[in-house]
């Protein structure tokens, strides 16, 4: 199973306004606001954080079919700007990020291995659904794969496993 | 607490963050605010604290958790009004 998830920082900028009162504090554990403050650029660590969160989501809600809106359960370890991992009630989601200037991007895997195999999807490529999890039929094997797909502002995002 | 009002009360609070026109138009208890609204989870947050906000009331992370359609938002608005005016 895999996860991702971008953000698009300009349309994050305009949707979204952290500094709200207590906005934070509904998102983000104590030690993950610890680490925002301490970040020269709160702004980028805030979305990192999150697309870690949302990322290893996918593979909860898959893995569990638990659905739901509880971000702070889901407790990002953060090694560095690229990795870390994401607990939730036991289980743990290795994270790689990739931050440019206009996007942040996060894949998350249930083995660290699994890097090793992501591969980028198409956008043209036919994604069907079953049971809510995306997935796409391999042309050549006829295989199903399931894919994971983020879309946000001016990026879209789809990836799934090589065997 | 009437149901119509406080449905009319949650359209206006999710309004300004939905990205699909057509399903905001014909929202009912069963409307979920990802799949149908296409809110970006990031909003869900701000959605939370504007309901926090206009009922006066504190959506606990166990709320939290089922806010994700109408239903779950009119069911922890009724149920947190209830106790606060215990």
């Amino acid at each position: 199973m895999i996860g991702n998830d971008i953000v698009d920082l300009a349309l994050a900028r305009k949707e979204s306004n952290w500094k709200r009162n207590r906005f934070l504090d509904k998102i983000f554990t104590v030690k993950e606001q610890l680490l925002i403050a301490d970040n020269e650029n709160p702004e980028i660590m805030i979305w990192n954080l999150w697309s870690r969160k949302e990322a290893a989501y996918k593979i909860y809600n898959r893995e569990t079919g638990i659905r739901g809106y509880f971000p702070l359960q889901l407790e990002c370890s953060y090694e560095n700007e690229i990795s870390g991992s994401v607990s939730i009630k036991g289980n743990t989601y290795f994270t790689k990020t990739i931050i440019s200037n206009a996007f942040v991007h996060t894949i998350a895997v249930v083995k660290k291995e699994n890097f090793d195999a992501i591969k980028k999807i198409n956008s043209n490529e036919t994604v069907s659904k079953a049971n809510g999890i995306p997935f796409i039929i391999d042309k050549q094997t006829k295989i199903i794969k399931p894919v994971s797909i983020s879309h946000h502002g001016r990026f879209w995002e789809g990836i799934t496993l090589i065997d | 607490m009437n149901k119509e009002q406080t449905i009319k009360e949650l359209k206006n609070i999710v309004k300004p963050y939905i990205q699909n026109q057509e399903a905001f138009d014909a929202l009912t208890e069963d409307t979920d605010f990802i799949n149908d609204l296409k809110i970006n989870s990031a909003n869900l947050v701000d959605i939370i604290l504007d309901i926090e906000e206009k009922y006066d009331i504190v959506i606990d992370n166990e709320a939290m958790e089922r806010m994700v359609n109408v239903k779950s938002a009119l069911e922890i608005i009724e149920t947190k009004l209830s106790e606060k005016n215990q």
